[in-house]
């Protein structure tokens, strides 16, 4: 720190001038009182006195000046606006992230403080000894980025906004943020970013960096444990197995005891003891023929950071069976399908009634498809839309690369398949053309792709490009578990046999009527509003923070979901010191940043005190006088 | 101090009670400057009354009816007798009347000390004249010398007609006064002594004149205890001349300091010349002043 001062408004020093009449002014004494006295005689005497005439009494005599001198000084420094230097660049335009996602609501084991409370603390006192010619810019950090404040000066519009900020329980998002600041930065010249944070956050950031970032790393906060997973699938028995993941942060080793309560009743409880970093997966069954509301409640045994990663809630849905149509001429799949007690095929011999919708379609034809249904398979032709890319002709080919990561295609094996329809790419098509069109190549054939996927609008689809029946694959150990792994994304996309906690930063798709107005009320009172697609879907909803959002609008009377943080990123608590970004790495700094002090308020606080002694030292009685 | 009814009231200047404790204090000069009119005051040189002072040698030339004819017989020497002389006294009050008196009851309380000390010396057949001092050079204002009762109405009406004002200085109305006096006697100076000029030649002027000096300094409130602080500027009240001071709350323990030494430069003029000095604040109260000072003081018995 320089502790030469700087001075912010220089030009107030002409008011220096004012010395001049000050001193004229008080030698001329123009007010000065008359006092009539008997005789000058005594006076004269005085006056004459050498000690009256000595240096020492003369500065004496001529206090009151000195102390209007000082006065003056004090105040025209005071207008000159001073401060101390703290040897950091000084930015004039100064945004400052903060990190509010759900780890910044972890507490201190000693003060008790979050981490949000300590950046906010930093940040009032940078607020506070913010000078004249500097800006700030609020930008709050979560899931996505907000910008609290537009860049200014006005410190109560900062503090007010800094006072309203809160922990969002949503994993923290930095790229957004620093893209909020680089559009920032074509309004204003912004040098450096100061972003405080306790590195609850991916390590590695995909930008570059257009300016300087101080990170300032936040204290850590204490040992945390948290329910990090927690979904049901349904078993064989026609129960539901309820799986709960719990983690523990790399603090210190702790016991908690879970338990399970099921539309209110208590249904299972557990105890656990987790080492530091470790985690557990707990296992229950429960049974639930119709949608039931879980909630696993998680009660550490110690000391816990953090709150909101202590409860999950999970609906688990009514059971029915799968409405599936395939195409009478695919037989090997209506084969592979018939005994299967989950679903029930269409078209039925017995009886000619069809649903509305169905849940899976397998179809060999373009009509067959047009039917609603959640997941749609096409075997045996090209979509209309991609008959200018790609033609199908009677060659012999196989496979020769699948996605093998690809729920569809999970555990089955395509090598050695004979295929007697080959897709071949129209002249000058590839895949990047399929790609705008939002197909997905899942199996590429020598001439051209053979398995393609696209999502469309909620719907599922897949496309066999040649007829699996004039190929070898229904003669495969992969067939069936093809056709397996098809029912299984069924009834996920269906979700009858599975069901995940929704998690925050987004509500999980709703449907209810199409293109109605909605509302939503949030577990902290707010009420957002939403409107339904033509589908009947309300999508993109945010969800800051856990809890129960209940719906209200045509078709949901009060309709419930439940949001759980779900994160092991941020139960873990763990921060990273160094940011990685394109090109350079951001180290974390603990020390805090030295802000340049404004001296203003001291100077002009000396002033009044000066004022105060000037003014007692007129008015004191006269010394000397004799009782 | 009541001064009851003006109408039942033998002066304005003190009240009937005041004025009869007066009449039975004396003056208690300590030379006995007299003059050779026969008087009260006993003299030091030898008299004729028949009060017995002391014996002497004869001289050739001596009145023979003072030798004393018993002694002559037993010892066949001739010796004088001799007794003591009363002779007159001449009270000489004199008034600094200037402007600086007009100032916080300090004239009044100078009036009343001059009526109060008039009436000591004529109720003690002393010779008792006034001298009013207004302007520098110019003729006092005189209460010409007079004795007994009888001048006692007189001496206070002219007391109580006088009015301050003039420019005179303590130095100067002595030298005026002195041009007109003749006796010896007591000379009691009644002013503030607040003068530029030099106080001892007045002083040896009276002494030399046969007069022992009772100097009063009479100072007002305000000058014994000034309450005055900041930046003034202070006019004299005869003279009209200013005088800038600053931080005047610092120099008052100074202007204590001066105003001490000037009371015992003064004390000092008067005790080397066998006077008196005192020195009467005029907010005191008059018969403090009188019945407790003077008496502390040995000024009247």
């Amino acid at each position: 720190m320089n502790f030469w001062p700087g001075f912010y408004a220089l030009q107030s020093a002409w008011f220096l001038l004012l010395l001049l009449p000050l001193i004229i002014f008080y030698f001329l004494k123009l007010k000065r009182p008359h006092q009539r006295v008997p005789s000058l005689a005594l006076w004269s005497q005085v006056i004459n006195d050498r000690r009256v005439n000595s240096p020492f009494q003369k500065f004496k005599r001529s206090i009151l000046l000195l102390l209007q001198i000082l006065l003056l000084l004090f105040l025209v420094l005071a207008l000159m606006q001073p401060y101390v230097q703290s040897g950091a660049e000084r930015a004039e335009y100064l945004p400052i992230l903060i990190d509010c996602s759900a780890s910044m609501a972890a507490t201190d084991t000693e003060t008790g403080k979050t981490r949000l409370d300590l950046a906010k603390e930093r940040v009032t006192d940078l607020i506070d000894n913010m000078l004249p010619d500097q800006q700030f810019s609020l930008v709050a950090v979560s899931s996505t980025a907000r910008r609290l404040t537009a860049f200014t000066d006005n410190q109560r519009v900062l503090r007010k906004a800094l006072a309203d900020l809160t922990v969002d329980d949503v994993p923290s998002q930095l790229e957004d943020a620093l893209r909020m600041t680089q559009a920032l930065s074509r309004t204003a010249p912004i040098k450096t970013v100061l972003f405080y944070s306790d590195g609850n956050f991916p390590r590695e950031v995909n930008f570059e960096l257009p300016f300087d970032l101080n990170f300032q790393l936040l204290p850590a906060a204490g040992a945390n444990m948290g329910i990090t997973s927690f979904n049901a699938r349904r078993n064989q028995a026609g129960n539901w197995d309820v799986f709960i993941r719990i983690e523990n942060s790399k603090q210190a080793d702790s016991s908690a005891k879970v338990e399970l309560i099921q539309d209110g009743t208590s249904v299972a409880e557990e105890e656990i003891v987790l080492g530091s970093g470790d985690s557990q997966r707990l296992e229950f069954s429960i049974a639930a023929d119709k949608e039931s509301q879980l909630e696993a409640i998680l009660k550490p045994g110690s000391k816990d950071s953090l709150a909101s990663d202590n409860r999950a809630f999970l609906t688990i849905p009514p059971s029915r069976s799968l409405l599936v149509y395939i195409d009478p001429e695919l037989a090997s799949y209506r084969y592979a399908l018939a005994d299967n007690p989950e679903l029930i095929l269409y078209p039925q011999d017995k009886s000619p009634t069809a649903p509305p919708e169905y849940d899976l379609i397998i179809g060999s034809s373009e009509r067959d498809l047009n039917k609603p249904a959640l997941v749609k398979m096409g075997v045996g032709f090209v979509p209309e839309g991609l008959t200018k890319l790609i033609s199908l002709e009677s060659n012999l080919t196989d496979v020769v690369d699948w996605n093998r990561s690809s729920t569809l295609l999970r555990h089955v094996e395509l090598a050695d398949v004979q295929i007697s329809q080959q897709p071949v790419w129209a002249e000058n098509a590839n895949v990047e053309d399929l790609e705008e069109l939002g197909y997905e190549v899942l199996i590429h054939g020598r001439l051209g792709p053979l398995l393609l996927q696209k999502r469309n609008e909620g719907e599922l689809e897949f496309y066999f490009l040649f007829n699996t029946d004039r190929s070898t694959l229904p003669y495969r150990v992969g067939f069936p578990i093809l056709v397996s792994n098809l029912i299984q994304l069924t009834l996920q996309e269906a979700g009858i046999s599975e069901s995940q906690a929704p998690a925050t930063p987004v509500l999980p798709p709703l449907e209810f009527q199409p293109e109605k107005q909605y509302e939503i009320q949030t577990p902290t009172g707010n009420e957002l509003r939403a409107e339904s697609d033509p589908n009947g879907r309300i999508t993109g909803v945010p969800a800051l923070h856990t809890g129960q959002y209940t719906v209200n609008g045509a078709g949901a009377d009060n309709a419930k979901i439940s949001v759980s943080l779900l994160n092991p990123l941020e139960t873990s608590l763990v921060s990273v010191e160094e940011i990685q970004f394109s090109e350079v790495p951001i180290t974390a700094t603990q020390t805090q940043i030295d802000s340049d002090k404004p001296l203003w308020g001291e100077f002009a606080f000396i002033a009044f005190l000066l004022l105060l002694g000037e003014w007692w030292y007129f008015q004191k009685r006269p010394s000397g006088t004799m009782s | 101090m009541s001064q009851g009814s003006p109408l039942t009231q033998f002066t304005t200047l003190f009240d009937n009670k005041t004025l009869s404790m007066l009449e039975r204090m004396r003056l208690n000069p300590t030379r006995r400057l007299t003059n050779r009119s026969r008087g009260e005051h006993l003299s030091g040189k030898g008299g004729t009354s028949t009060e017995f002072s002391d014996y002497r040698n004869y001289v050739p030339g001596d009145d023979v009816r003072y030798i004393d004819w018993n002694i002559f017989s037993r010892l066949n020497r001739p010796f004088m007798k001799q007794y003591q002389h009363e002779e007159e006294m001449h009270v000489v009050l004199i008034l600094d009347a200037s402007s600086s008196m007009d100032y916080e009851d300090k004239f009044l309380r100078c009036q009343q000390l001059a009526a109060a000390f008039g009436v000591m010396g004529l109720l003690n057949f002393e010779k008792v004249s006034a001298y009013v001092c207004h302007n520098r050079g110019g003729r006092p204002q005189q209460f010409l010398p007079t004795t007994g009762r009888g001048s006692m109405k007189r001496l206070f009406d002219f007391l109580s007609q006088l009015e301050p004002g003039g420019d005179s200085p303590i130095e100067s109305a002595v030298d005026d006064v002195l041009r007109s006096h003749r006796g010896r006697g007591i000379a009691i100076l009644l002013s503030d002594f607040e003068s530029f000029g030099d106080l001892q030649r007045p002083m040896n002027l009276l002494y030399s004149s046969g007069l022992e000096i009772f100097g009063v300094q009479i100072l007002a409130p305000s000058e014994v205890n000034p309450e005055i602080n900041g930046d003034l500027r202070l006019v004299d009240s005869e003279s009209g001349q200013t005088l800038d001071i600053s931080s005047a709350g610092d120099l008052l323990g100074l202007y204590h300091e001066h105003r001490c030494m000037l009371e015992e430069h003064l004390a000092t003029l008067c005790r080397q010349r066998s006077g008196k000095f005192l020195m009467v604040n005029s907010g005191d109260n008059l018969e403090y002043i009188l019945f407790d000072q003077l008496r502390r003081k040995g000024w009247v018995i």
